[in-house]
């Protein structure tokens, strides 16, 4: 019924790494166009409130091994999650920096 | 056919088709329905109907309803009929039993926009206050889920600023990616009628529908451009709004921030995305970008309508944005005859964005991660919440397939027909170990479930809709539901029996409870609804009956103005190539319904049996086919077959079809891309190729099962199998 062997909810990652890449990358094209500091904001903003915790932090632990695959801009931008500021509040709109 | 019987009963209710939303007279014998009238009171509909509401209703009674809960240990096994408190305690125990497993994370929640708001409040209600997580996702997921992002970025609510009747008053109509005679027929032929008195009409979109051309209504100008390339030609038409100083400083200064106007300005405005650079990267005229352009900024009362041909792109939030940046830098908005609006697919979208069904907010678009609206949620519940996102749906089944995402409450959805990928889903539900559907019909993803609960459908049930331009309305009960229970009452008595202690006499008492913490619904109850008809949210202590306008002084955010975001083009990764010359774009037809689960089942199917694949004289002579051909259409995803015709409607390179049969298998080939934003998977653009049927292949197809779709739904579940 279950297919893979896998039985533990907590090892691993929770969704494939390619897809997280992917999908941090194409929010950093997005944010790309303003200026560097707004798009890490925008880019810290997004992942804060749209993100699930554990892609969170896959996406921190890929970075902390090289990051391979990740644009240099989502690397800047997603390691804002790291720092006490990323607790601010979630908004929508243009990047608050 | 004349009806000589004559009705006993009417029962004032609400269409459940389309976002349009249309007020309907029940006609009743006993438990009959004998007939479905379009009601005159009806504000959205004022007495007209189309084809689907007037006649597509004998679904209720069809003899493929599941009348009785079933349970399984595996999807091996085969369905055993059991009695509700079972399938409630089967139900529970099972997903007890992961969260122990697996952790508390590892279930989650779909609720669907064919259900009421009551029963979306309510499931979303049950995955947080009884599950614990953030899991609950809504199938706006996979339609317009960019448009309440873009929205909420530019102007501060995720929804339409006007009400229907506005587009009488419009000078200009744009309409993007949608076809609404087709697919919003009653607003649509309100939306010719004023054509036809003079509106001057904009299309985009790749296809020449309907909407561009037919009876009664022919565009002014047509983008006909090619998939994938909205944000560009958007930009372009900014582009060409900024550089002849069309744009309205005046509107911009007073209700817009205007540094973010600059910001947004130099980009859309730089030589990137001028007419004769965008033109022939989008297959279209740059003189016919330059006209659009005019005739939108010279309004003065210009519109914006669009559909799922703008959410459904990798860059779907992205170009939702670019409407709200035009409507904004012209002027269009806060006034009758303006704005931008999405025409929702189902009769309850709207509602099923409004009311917290989603992974990242509550009701209100309030942020989980926002102390104070949480806090809120906790004191009505009695429980604490989760101040952490949860998965989106795609991914869930992402999660499925590494083994951490094991169980799942799927009300009224059918993600094997309706999501992208077909393959990878079919894998994620087979790793999952509770699948619970609660359906009118075994669908196709009923195959890999475990627990079966009957539905009702919105002939059966109480409770309210909110239609495409906000329009809260009562689905009234017209008969009695043909399982014993209402859909809000299943997911009360799944909650009960996961231990939580909760109980509503009535639907208007859910209703009571989400307008207490939902401030746009805050005045609205049975009574007011009862007493008014309807109520276009937000209905407040500010406007107790509701509101036609929006952001007629100011816009929802903090500063109470709009804004612009940057909106730069970025190609999607889904191109053409040797092997798949041609981009294959999707749509729908007037008598048929999304997936069709529902009007399939009606005699609606006389008037479209079957999909069929449109494609241009040159792209059919090219691969020796002629008109009727069985043909094989084929993705680097999977592939499908179609009969195709030869047609005028799409250009060379283009290729379209509808959705409505299961046996068409579309969303075999679809790609896995999603958009950047929201995960709003990318249906509107698929490289393919088509290659002719040999007669003994399409034959052997047909004949050998009575049940084509079945068979090759279990070829492909044997490939996945193979490769898992």
């Amino acid at each position: 019924m279950s297919g893979g062997g896998e039985r533990r909810g907590v090892a691993g990652e929770v969704i494939e790494l390619d897809r997280l890449i992917t999908m941090a990358n194409q929010i950093g094209d997005f944010f790309a166009p303003y200026p560097p500091e707004r798009a890490r904001e925008g880019l810290r903003n997004h992942l804060r409130t749209y993100w699930d915790p554990r892609m969170r932090s896959a996406l921190l632990a890929h970075i902390d091994a090289g990051g391979e695959g990740l644009d240099e801009g989502v690397i800047e931008g997603a390691s804002l999650l790291r720092e006490s500021a990323a607790e601010k509040s979630g908004y929508y709109g243009p990047p608050q920096a | 056919m004349p009806n000589p019987r004559k009705p006993e009963k009417e029962t004032i209710t609400i269409c459940a088709y389309c976002g349009v939303g249309c007020g309907f007279k029940a006609e009743t014998i006993g438990e009959e329905i004998v007939r479905m009238t379009p009601w005159k009171e009806g504000k959205a509909n004022h007495g007209h109907s189309c084809v689907k509401g007037r006649f597509a209703y004998d679904y209720w009674r069809h003899p493929d309803r599941v009348r009785t809960p079933m349970i399984r240990k595996s999807i091996d096994d085969p369905w055993q009929e059991v009695g509700w408190d079972e399938a409630f305690a089967h139900a529970a125990s099972e997903l007890k039993r992961l969260q122990v497993t697996y952790g508390r994370s590892s279930v989650g929640g779909v609720s669907s926009s064919r259900c009421t708001n009551e029963e979306i409040f309510l499931t979303q209600k049950f995955v947080r206050a009884v599950l614990g997580n953030n899991n609950i996702d809504n199938c706006a997921r996979i339609c317009h889920s960019p448009t309440q992002f873009g929205l909420s970025a530019t102007v501060g609510a995720g929804a339409a600023s006007q009400h229907f009747d506005s587009v009488l008053q419009s000078d200009v109509i744009m309409v993007v990616g949608a076809n609404p005679t087709e697919g919003h027929p009653v607003f649509g032929s309100m939306m010719k009628r004023r054509v036809r008195q003079g509106a001057k009409l904009i299309v985009i979109d790749p296809r020449r529908t309907e909407s561009v051309d037919s009876p009664h209504c022919r565009a002014d100008v047509h983008l006909a451009l090619r998939p994938g390339t909205n944000v560009a030609i958007l930009n372009s038409i900014a582009h060409v709004v900024v550089r002849e100083n069309r744009h309205d400083p005046e509107f911009i200064k007073a209700r817009c921030e205007w540094r973010e106007f600059e910001v947004w300005a130099e980009l859309v405005g730089s030589d990137d995305y001028s007419p004769d650079t965008i033109g022939p990267i989008a297959g279209v005229d740059p003189e016919d970008i330059r006209r659009a352009a005019r005739i939108y900024s010279s309004g003065p009362r210009s519109t914006i309508y669009y559909g799922l041909g703008v959410t459904e792109h990798s860059q779907g939030s992205t170009g939702v944005m670019c409407l709200g940046n035009l409507a904004l830098s012209c002027g269009m908005y806060g006034r009758e005859g303006v704005g931008v609006n999405p025409l929702r697919g189902q009769g309850n979208v709207q509602g099923g964005s409004c009311l917290g069904s989603w992974p990242h907010v509550f009701s209100g678009y309030r942020f989980v991660t926002d102390d104070a609206t949480r806090e809120s949620f906790e004191a009505e519940w009695g429980v604490g919440l989760d101040s952490e996102p949860g998965l989106r749906l795609p991914n869930m089944f992402d999660a499925a397939l590494t083994g951490h995402f094991k169980g799942m409450y799927i009300m009224g959805e059918d993600p094997v027909q309706s999501d992208p990928n077909q393959n990878h889903i079919i894998a994620a539900l087979r790793n999952m170990e509770c699948v619970i559907i609660h359906d009118l019909f075994l669908n196709e993803t009923a195959k890999y479930a475990h627990v079966f609960l009957p539905g009702s459908s919105s002939l059966e049930k109480d409770g309210t809709f909110t239609n495409a331009e906000r329009r809260i309305s009562r689905v009234r009960k017209v008969v009695e539901p043909v399982a014993g229970y209402q859909d809000w009452e299943v997911t009360v008595k799944l909650m009960n029996a996961m231990g939580y202690d909760i109980s509503y006499a009535h639907a208007g008492e859910v209703l009571d409870e989400l307008a207490r913490l939902s401030p746009a619904y805050s005045g609205a109850s049975f009574e007011l609804l009862d007493r008014v008809g309807s109520a276009q949210w937000p209905v407040d202590k500010n406007a107790p009956e509701g509101t036609e306008v929006l952001h007629m002084q100011q816009f929802p955010r903090a500063n109470g103005r709009g804004t612009f975001m940057l909106t730069g083009y970025v190609p999607t990764d889904e191109r053409v190539s040797e092997q798949y010359p041609l981009l294959l774009t999707t749509g729908r037809i007037l008598s048929q319904y999304n997936v069709g689960t529902q009007t399939r089942r009606t005699a609606n199917s006389m008037w479209h049996s079957e999909d069929v694949l449109e494609m241009s004289r040159g792209d059919m002579q090219v691969r020796g086919l002629s008109d009727g051909d069985r043909v094989k259409l084929a993705s680097r995803f999977g592939s499908t077959r179609l009969k195709v015709v030869e047609s005028e409607r799409v250009n060379p390179g283009v290729i379209y079809t509808t959705f409505h049969h299961a046996e068409s298998k579309a969303n075999a080939v679809t790609s896995d891309l999603s958009d950047w934003a929201t995960n709003c998977p990318e249906y509107k653009v698929t490289a393919v190729e088509v290659t002719k049927l040999l007669p003994a292949d399409w034959w052997q197809g047909e004949s050998v099962a009575e049940r084509p779709a079945r068979r090759e739904l279990e070829a492909a579940v044997a490939a996945v199998e193979e490769v898992v």
